[in-house]
């Protein structure tokens, strides 16, 4: 089998430590998604990446690196992958879905801090983390405050440099947003010593502007009924999108779709007809976070589509391709990344819109709200979430959670009552 | 007395060798399925090839024929679908 000690080890990680995750992945992976019946052939590409996750794609960013390229590590979907792949660079996600980086994070994070942060700076202190390794730069942002301290700490191991995230919507503030997308690209262009060209970020606005309509197109499977592709493997493929390279990504994900698409031209489904269709909204799910999915499927549901980060959030919406100025093509970035309705504006209503539109999209049966803990800005919205989609008359629960197996028995009998009032 | 089910699990020196015969069983319609190795087949992380008993000759075949370089076939016992692990 593929040895990838000495890579790991060049890396300066912790082997022993590693090995651990190294030996549960296959059995949870094994527990939660081989065995599904009927997945789609297509999933196959995918189960090769799990399957490699902490060895091929971490030796090809070793490669671009020692070709001369920088690699840069991102935690949120506001920060502009065009940018950093016009410089030459290559933009990753970090690790942080599984609780095996929690403890790693308590040691310098307070106990109430979201398991996303904990497990994040956890995966990097404690080494057992390729991608935190590898990467040159962090980028953050100011999402949260959790985060914005978060950097401060991983800043004495690596340079990070944060992006100041509006609070609002207005007019002065997609400007704002603007001048910030522009500040990043000077300093990725210092950093990486190559200069951004208007027709090289061009290419890279198109590139990821397919990424994102093969996941759009992956969704609109989701739509018909039957579902073609569980949640969970649809939530494997979002999460795997933003590790990936993005061209081969969106033609994986396409050859994905032409499977999907023949099945339901079939009528072939993997759950009955009649099965309640769940939306899930709120936090983040990083891999391996399949903790809800997985509940909510072994429960007789199929989840249908997810208004995450780890879903609509971060493919909806293209940048418009026509500007041919640096000046334009970042005018363009900027209003595209300030249509994402994260929590951490205010007022966001226009993210209970879109909850409101998948819904009917979607035929949605209903909603499942899942917070990570300690996130008070997702669990403060939930109430006007809720509010809004009672008066839609919309069936609606709000879940609070960690990535811990404890309160497991607890969620399933939850969501298993709420399945049982949406049965049709 | 219960019937015990087996999984057969193919196992490769690298992934390249691995794809390689999946591209092969897959262009022969033999059903195989990526799958990471359990640690109980290797102590080492990446992928194998999952496949049913009824092809394995068939799988053995291809293998010769092409050339590729494995390191085994393991048997497992299947295991009960453990729906509350997660990772």
């Amino acid at each position: 089998m593929a040895d990838y000690r000495k890579m790991w080890s060049d890396l300066g990680m912790d082997l022993e430590k590693h090995d651990l995750l190294c030996e549960a992945l296959p059995d949870a992976f094994g527990a939660i998604y081989m065995s599904q019946e009927n997945r789609p052939e297509g999933m196959d590409f995918f189960n090769f990446v799990v399957s490699e996750i902490h060895g091929v794609r971490p030796a090809e960013l070793i490669e671009h690196q020692k070709n001369g390229g920088k690699v840069f590590g991102t935690f949120c979907v506001y920060v502009p992958d065009e940018i950093i792949f016009a410089a030459g660079g290559i933009a990753t996600g970090l690790c942080g879905g599984s609780q095996f980086w929690v403890a790693g994070g308590e040691k310098v994070l307070p106990a109430n801090t979201c398991p996303l942060i904990k497990a994040s700076v956890g995966a990097r202190l404690d080494g057992t983390c390729p991608f935190f390794k590898i990467a040159d730069m962090y980028i953050g942002e100011t999402t949260c405050d959790g985060k914005k301290k978060a950097w401060e700490i991983l800043q004495q191991e690596v340079p990070v440099y944060v992006m100041d995230i509006p609070q609002m919507k207005r007019e002065k503030d997609i400007l704002a947003w603007k001048e910030e997308i522009r500040l990043l690209l000077k300093r990725i262009e210092e950093f990486t010593g190559n200069k951004v060209t208007p027709e090289i970020l061009a290419e890279k606005i198109k590139m990821i502007n397919n990424k994102r309509k093969a996941l759009a197109r992956l969704y609109n499977t989701r739509k018909s009924s039957p579902v073609p592709i569980s949640g969970k493997d649809a939530l494997l493929v979002t999460q795997i999108a933003f590790y990936d390279d993005p061209v081969r990504n969106a033609e994986q994900v396409n050859k994905l779709c032409d499977e999907l698409e023949a099945r339901i031209a079939k009528g072939e489904g993997v759950f009955p007809k009649n099965a309640p269709r769940i939306l899930i909204t709120g936090t983040p799910m990083a891999i391996p976070n399949w903790k809800l999915h997985h509940i909510i499927e072994t429960s007789g549901a199929a989840v249908v589509v997810e208004e995450l980060c780890t879903g609509t959030r971060y493919f909806e919406n293209l940048v418009d391709e026509s500007g041919k100025t640096l000046d334009e093509q970042i005018k363009a970035l900027a209003e595209r990344y300030m249509k994402t309705n994260c929590a951490c504006f205010t007022p966001n209503t226009g993210r209970i819109d879109d909850i409101l539109r998948l819904v009917k999209e979607y035929h949605v049966d209903g909603v499942i709200e899942c917070n990570l803990q300690f996130c008070g800005l997702y669990s403060t919205e939930a109430y006007l979430v809720q509010q809004k989609l009672k008066e839609a008359d919309v069936p609606y629960m709000h879940l609070e959670t960690d990535y811990s197996e404890q309160d497991l028995e607890q969620i399933r009998t939850r969501v298993q009552a709420f399945i049982e009032l949406l049965e049709k | 007395m219960t019937t015990k089910h087996f999984n057969f699990y193919i196992l490769f020196p690298n992934h390249q060798e691995g794809l390689h015969l999946h591209r092969k069983l897959k262009e022969a319609n033999v059903k195989c399925t990526i799958s990471p190795t359990p640690r109980e087949a290797s102590s080492f992380c990446g992928m194998s090839l999952l496949i049913e008993e009824e092809n394995l000759d068939m799988a053995a075949k291809i293998i010769k024929e092409n050339n590729i370089k494995t390191e085994g076939i393991v048997k497992l016992e299947k295991k009960p679908s453990i729906w509350n692990k997660t990772c």
